[in-house]
C-alpha cells in the first residue's frame, strides 16, 4: 500500500465518528414538534432522573443554568397574529461532533453505540467542548453544588453526582442503556430489544411527542420516525450529523 | 347517533381485557424483568441491595388523579414516573407530577406535632407529642359532641376522593357537624352545574380529545390544568400525528395566549367574557344555514335569534366572516367537539357560557359520539365525588366565624389564606375561632395562623385511593400505597381522623386501626360486588393484583342516555360579563391564570419547580405582569419595568413582560408565587395576584368569577432585572423550528431576521 493510500485510509478513519467501523447500537432520538406541547415535564424527569442541581436565582441570572434539555420558544409575528413555537434541545449526539475534536484530554468521545460521552473524572474543565458545540447544550459546574438535607436522598445511585470545574450534558440516559443491556445479557440475549430503553424524558412526555430507539432496527419506530418526510437536523448544514432529529411542526 | 359502549373506550383508552358489567384488571406495568413491581404488602425494608423496587400509586399534586410509579433503591424514593397502566395518564406525567419526591425530602416539612406558644401567626411554635395534640384535639371535640354543639366545629379541606372523603363525612356527621367544606381554587365549578343543567347529570362526561378533528375551546387551557392535562395531552398528541390520516384541527378562544393557544392551529381573542356570545353566534349560523335537522329545530331558532353573527361580531370584537367560517367547519370536520373553561368560565356569565358550548356539541351532534363528548356512567361502586365548596360558601363560612359559631376549625391542605382574594377576609375571620388546627404537611400561610398542627405524611407515604374524575367512559379506581417509610413523626390524615374519633368514643362507627385496614375493607366491598370470575381468585390475591398494577376499572351495566330536556333551549342565553371597577378608574382587565408550574401555588416551594422556567415566557423564580408590546409603549414601559397592579381591593407590584398575544386592555399575572409563608423556596418570592381580586361572583354557582377585576397600571418609576433562561425570542432566520404543510412538504421559515418590538429593551 502506497503511502498516499495508508494516509487516505487513516483519515477516512480518523473521519469515522470515533473511529468505529460500525456501531454497535445506533441510539437516535425523533421529536415531534407537532406534539410537543412545551410542558417541560421531560426538563424535571431529567432533572430527577440525572442528578441534575438547583443553580439559585443569583447564578440563573449570569446563565449558568444547568439543564441537559431545556424546551426553546420561539415568537413569529405580532398580535393579534403572534404564534409560538417550541422546541425541546438536548445533547444532539452528534456522529461528527465538534466538541470531542477540541477535548485536550478525550473526556468527551464517541463510544460504541453512537453516543457523545463525557468521563467526568478525566474532564479538566477548559470549557473548550462548550465553546465548540453549535447547540449549546453543554453545562459548567461552576461550583460544587449543594443539596439542602434531605432532598439528596433521591439522588439517583446509578448517575455520578458531578463536581466543580466539570462539564456535564446529556447522555441519553447512559444508565438506562447500560441496564437494560445487563438484562439482555442476563437473559441469554445478544441484543437489547426496541423498547426496552426509555431515557426519562421520553418516558413521561405527556403527549409523546418523543420516541427513542437503535437506528440499526430498520423497522422500529424512531427509524419509520426519521423517515418521515417531516424529518430535518437542527443546524443541520453543519454537517454534525447529529443523532436526534425532528419532525417539522405543520402550518395549516 | 351511533353509540359507543364501554369496550369500545377501553380500545380508546388503550386499556385491556374486560368482561361486562363486571370488575376487571387493567394491563399491568410493563416493567423490565429484573425490577420487581411488587405490591407493598411486605415490609418496606424489604429491599434488595443495588436491585430498584416499584411501587404503583397515585400522584397528588393536582385533582387530575394520574397512576405513578415509584422506583425505590435501598428504601429511598428515587423517581416518579406514569403508570403505564393507569387510562389516565398511560405513563405518561407532568411536570409537578414528576416533581413529588421534592414534596417527600423537602427540607421544610413539619417533622412533628407543634402547639403555638404565643400570638397567632407570630411563628413561635413549640414541640409537643402526638398524645398532646390528639388529646388537647379530641377532648375538645368530645365536649362539643356531648353537648350536641358538633356544628361549632368545621373542617377545610383540600379536594380529596375515595375513601379519606368518606371517612370525613363519617366522621363529621358522627361529631354532628355539617361543616365539612373541600375547597380547591381551581375546582370547576361553572362547569359542574352547566353539565348539571344540560345533561341532567353531576359527573363530567368524557371528552374524547383523542379522536376528535376539530376542538373548539373557549379559554379552557386542557394541557396545563383543565380537568385532567396530561389525559388531554395525550389525546392532543395522537389526534395531531396518531394513527388517523387527518390531522386534528385545533382552534383556541381566550383573551392571552395560554399552552393550549400556542399549541393550536388558530388562536383567537374575543372580549372577555364573551366567549358564550360567540359560541351562540355560531349555534345560531348553524341552524340558520340549515345545518341543523333536529326536530327541536324551530325552539333552537327562536332561542338563538339575538344571537346573529352580525350582532356578535360587535359584541366579541371576532368578525363575523370568522364566525361563520367557525361554525361552519364545526359542522364541516366531523367529529368535531368544544369545550369551555379557564377564564371564559370564572365571569359573571361563567355557567351560561358553558351551557353555549354544550349547545355546540348538542347541535353539531358531538353528545354520545366518539371524538366528541360521551356521558359518563353512574358509577356503581366507587365511592361518590365529594361536594366542593364555593367562594360564597367559604365567605358563609368566615361570616358564621365572625358571629362566633365556630370553635373548631380543622384543616387539611387547603391553604384559603392564600387561595382567597383579601376581600374575603378570611384571614380576620380566623381570629374568631378559638382553636384552628392544621394537619398540613408544611407551614403554609393559614398552617402559620394554627394553634395547633397535627402534620400529615405526604402522599407518597400514605395509603389512600382515588377515583378520578372524569370518569374514562368507565369508572376507575386506584389505590395509593406508600412507597416508603415515613421519614419523620408525623402521622396519615386517615391515622389522625381515626384516633380522634377513638378520643370521641365513636370507634364504633369508625371502626378501623388505621387507613391501610380502612382502604382494605373498602376494597373488600368492591370486590364482593365483583362477578364469580373476581371472587373465584379470593379476595387476598385480588387485593394483591390492585396493588400490583396500581388501578383497577369497572365496567358499570347500562349506558348513560340523553335527550335533551326542552325546557333547556328556552332558558339558553348569555348576558354580557361584569367587571369590577369602571373602565375610566381601571381601564385593563386582570387575567390570573394558574402558573403551569406551580398550579394554584402548592408547587412554589419545591426548587426544581422554581427554576423551571415558565414556558411561555422562561421566567424562574418570580412574578410579572404581561402586556400587549403596544400597550407598554403607550404607557412608555419596557421589560423589567416594576409597576403596580391596582384593582379596588389592593394593589401588587411587578415586573413587566411583553406577552406578544395577549389582548391589548388585557394584563395577565400568573397565580402560584407571592407566599409571605410555604418554606424557604416559596417564601417572599413574587406576588400573588389572588390577593387583588374583587368578589364579584358567578351567581348560579357561588362560584369566584376570578376574571371580572379591572385594574389600573402605575408605574413606579422602578425596575427590577427579570431573571429568563432564554435569549432572543425570536428565531432571527435561523430556522431551529422549522415548518411542513399537512403532507410534509417545507414551508419557507416565515422567521424574520429583524429585532422585534418586543425585544427591545433597556
Ligand atoms: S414533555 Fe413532551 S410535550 Fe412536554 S415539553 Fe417535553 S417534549 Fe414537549
Ligand atoms: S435522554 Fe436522558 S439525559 Fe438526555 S435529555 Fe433525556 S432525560 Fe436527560
Ligand atoms: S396532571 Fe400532573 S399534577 Fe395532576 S395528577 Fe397528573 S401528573 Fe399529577
Amino acid at each position: 500500500m502506497s503511502l498516499f493510500s495508508r494516509f487516505m485510509d487513516g483519515w477516512r478513519k480518523y473521519r469515522k465518528p470515533g473511529y468505529y467501523d460500525e456501531f454497535d447500537y445506533h441510539w437516535t432520538m425523533a421529536i415531534d414538534l407537532d406534539k410537543c406541547t412545551g410542558c417541560q415535564a421531560c426538563m424535571t424527569a431529567c432533572q430527577a432522573e440525572n442528578n441534575i442541581p438547583i443553580v439559585g436565582e443569583e447564578e440563573l441570572a449570569r446563565g449558568r443554568e444547568i439543564q441537559w434539555i431545556r424546551v426553546e420558544r420561539y415568537w413569529e409575528g405580532e398580535y393579534p397574529n403572534a404564534k409560538l413555537s417550541f422546541i425541546p434541545i438536548m445533547c444532539q449526539h452528534c456522529d461528527s461532533a465538534p466538541c470531542e475534536t477540541v477535548c485536550p484530554v478525550s473526556a468527551t468521545y464517541h463510544n460504541q453505540d453512537g453516543l457523545n460521552t463525557q468521563i467526568y473524572n478525566r474532564c479538566i474543565g477548559t470549557r473548550s467542548c462548550a465553546v465548540y458545540c453549535p447547540y449549546e447544550v453543554r453545562y459548567f459546574n461552576y461550583y460544587d453544588h449543594h443539596w439542602d438535607s434531605p432532598l439528596e436522598q433521591q439522588l439517583n445511585p446509578d448517575v455520578t453526582v458531578r463536581g466543580k470545574g466539570v462539564m456535564e450534558k446529556c447522555t441519553f440516559c447512559i444508565q438506562r442503556i447500560r441496564e437494560a443491556k445487563d438484562h439482555a445479557k442476563d437473559d441469554g440475549r445478544r441484543r437489547v430489544q426496541d423498547g426496552e430503553v426509555q431515557p426519562a424524558c421520553v418516558q413521561t412526555c405527556p403527549s409523546k411527542a418523543l420516541v427513542f430507539g437503535d437506528r440499526k432496527d430498520s423497522e422500529n419506530e424512531v427509524s419509520v420516525a426519521i423517515n418521515d418526510p417531516r424529518k430535518y437536523r437542527v443546524l443541520d448544514e453543519l454537517n454534525t450529523d447529529s443523532s436526534v432529529f425532528y419532525l417539522k411542526k405543520v402550518d395549516a | 347517533m351511533p353509540n359507543i359502549d364501554r369496550r369500545d373506550f377501553l380500545k380508546l383508552v388503550g386499556a385491556g381485557g374486560v368482561s361486562v358489567g363486571a370488575g376487571f384488571m387493567l394491563r399491568e406495568a410493563n416493567k423490565d424483568a429484573t425490577e420487581y413491581l411488587i405490591p407493598h404488602v411486605v415490609a418496606p425494608e424489604d429491599f434488595s441491595s443495588g436491585l430498584a423496587t416499584w411501587y404503583n400509586s397515585v400522584c397528588s399534586m393536582c385533582p387530575a388523579g394520574c397512576g405513578i410509579s415509584v422506583r425505590t433503591r435501598e428504601g429511598l424514593a428515587k423517581k416518579i414516573e406514569g403508570n403505564p397502566a393507569h387510562p389516565v395518564n398511560q405513563g405518561g406525567l407532568c411536570s409537578l407530577g414528576q416533581a413529588g419526591l421534592q414534596v417527600l425530602y423537602n427540607p421544610d416539612r413539619l417533622t412533628g406535632p407543634l402547639k403555638q406558644t404565643s400570638a397567632r401567626g407570630s411563628g413561635s411554635f413549640e414541640q409537643i407529642t402526638w398524645d398532646e395534640g390528639l388529646d388537647q384535639l379530641g377532648s375538645r371535640l368530645d365536649l362539643l359532641r356531648a353537648a350536641r354543639r358538633g356544628n361549632r366545629v368545621a373542617m377545610l379541606t383540600q379536594g380529596v376522593r375515595g375513601h379519606l372523603a368518606q371517612l370525613f363525612d363519617n366522621f363529621m356527621r358522627q361529631l354532628g357537624s355539617q361543616r365539612l367544606l373541600h375547597y380547591d381554587f381551581n375546582h370547576p365549578h361553572t362547569l359542574y352545574a352547566a353539565n348539571q343543567r344540560f345533561f341532567g347529570q353531576d359527573r363530567l362526561p368524557y371528552y374524547d380529545l383523542h379522536n376528535t378533528r376539530m376542538l373548539l375551546s373557549f379559554g379552557a387551557d386542557y394541557l396545563t390544568n383543565w380537568i385532567s392535562p396530561v389525559h388531554h395531552s395525550l389525546g392532543f398528541g395522537e389526534s395531531r400525528q396518531g394513527s388517523s390520516n387527518e390531522r386534528g384541527r385545533f382552534i383556541q378562544i381566550e383573551p392571552r395566549m395560554s399552552a393550549s393557544g400556542a399549541a393550536a392551529d388558530e388562536w383567537l381573542a374575543a372580549k372577555p367574557g364573551t366567549e358564550g356570545i360567540l359560541a351562540l353566534a355560531l349555534a345560531n349560523h348553524i341552524v340558520s344555514e340549515g345545518n341543523y335537522a333536529g326536530a327541536d329545530r324551530a325552539d333552537w331558532a327562536v332561542a338563538l335569534t339575538d344571537y346573529t353573527p352580525a350582532k356578535a361580531a360587535e359584541q366579541t370584537g371576532i368578525p363575523q366572516s370568522t364566525i361563520t367560517r367557525l361554525a361552519d367547519s364545526f359542522i364541516d370536520i366531523q367529529p368535531s367537539l368544544a369545550i369551555g373553561g379557564g377564564a371564559a368560565a370564572n365571569h359573571s356569565n361563567g355557567v351560561d357560557t358553558l351551557m353555549a358550548v354544550n349547545v355546540l356539541n348538542y347541535l353539531a351532534g358531538n353528545i354520545g359520539q366518539e371524538g366528541g363528548l360521551l356521558l359518563n356512567p353512574e358509577p356503581t361502586s366507587v365511592v361518590s365525588q365529594q361536594q366542593q365548596a364555593s367562594y360564597s360558601t367559604l365567605l358563609e363560612f368566615a361570616e358564621a366565624a365572625r358571629q362566633g359559631e365556630i370553635d373548631v376549625l380543622i384543616l387539611n391542605g387547603s391553604n384559603p389564606v392564600f387561595t382567597l382574594p383579601q376581600a374575603s377576609e378570611f384571614r380576620e375571620a380566623l381570629a374568631s375561632i378559638p382553636l384552628v388546627v392544621s394537619l398540613s404537611s408544611f407551614l403554609d400561610e393559614t398552617t402559620a395562623m394554627a394553634d395547633l398542627i397535627l402534620p400529615s405524611h405526604t402522599y407518597l407515604e400514605s395509603w389512600g385511593d382515588d377515583f378520578p374524575e372524569p370518569g374514562m367512559g368507565f369508572p376507575v379506581g386506584a389505590v395509593s400505597q406508600p412507597v416508603v417509610s415515613p421519614l419523620y413523626n408525623t402521622r396519615a390524615t386517615g391515622d389522625i381522623i381515626l384516633a380522634l374519633a377513638r378520643q370521641m368514643n365513636v370507634g364504633t362507627a369508625l371502626p378501623w386501626e388505621n387507613m391501610e385496614e380502612c382502604i382494605k375493607d373498602g376494597w373488600r366491598q368492591i370486590y364482593e360486588r365483583g362477578d364469580a370470575q373476581t371472587l373465584a381468585q379470593g379476595f387476598d390475591s385480588f387485593w394483591t393484583s390492585v396493588l400490583r398494577a396500581g388501578v383497577w376499572g369497572e365496567t358499570a351495566a347500562g349506558d348513560s342516555e340523553f335527550t335533551l330536556d326542552r325546557s333547556v333551549i328556552s332558558n339558553i342565553g348569555v348576558q354580557a360579563p361584569e367587571f369590577s371597577g369602571s373602565e375610566e378608574d381601571f381601564p385593563f382587565i386582570l387575567h390570573p391564570y394558574l402558573s403551569p408550574n406551580f398550579y394554584d401555588g402548592r408547587g412554589a416551594n419545591l426548587p426544581w419547580m422554581q427554576e423551571r422556567p415558565d414556558p411561555m415566557t422562561s421566567v424562574v423564580y418570580g412574578s410579572w405582569v404581561e402586556m400587549n408590546p403596544s400597550t407598554a409603549k403607550e404607557l412608555d414601559l419596557i421589560e423589567g419595568d416594576l409597576v403596580d397592579i391596582q384593582s379596588l381591593h389592593g394593589t401588587v407590584r411587578a415586573p413587566v413582560y411583553l406577552y406578544p398575544a395577549i389582548m391589548p386592555n388585557v394584563v395577565a399575572m400568573p397565580i402560584g408565587q407571592g407566599h409571605q409563608e410555604f418554606g424557604r423556596y416559596a417564601k417572599d418570592r413574587g406576588v400573588n395576584p389572588i390577593e387583588i381580586l374583587s368578589p364579584e361572583i358567578e351567581p348560579i354557582t357561588g362560584q369566584l368569577a376570578s376574571s371580572a377585576t379591572r385594574v389600573n397600571i402605575v408605574p413606579t418609576g422602578r425596575r427590577s432585572k427579570l431573571v429568563k433562561t432564554s435569549g432572543t425570542s425570536r428565531d432571527l432566520g435561523r430556522e431551529i423550528v422549522q415548518f411542513a404543510d399537512v403532507n410534509g412538504v417545507e414551508l419557507s421559515s416565515a422567521g424574520s431576521n429583524s429585532i422585534p418590538i418586543t425585544e427591545v429593551t433597556a
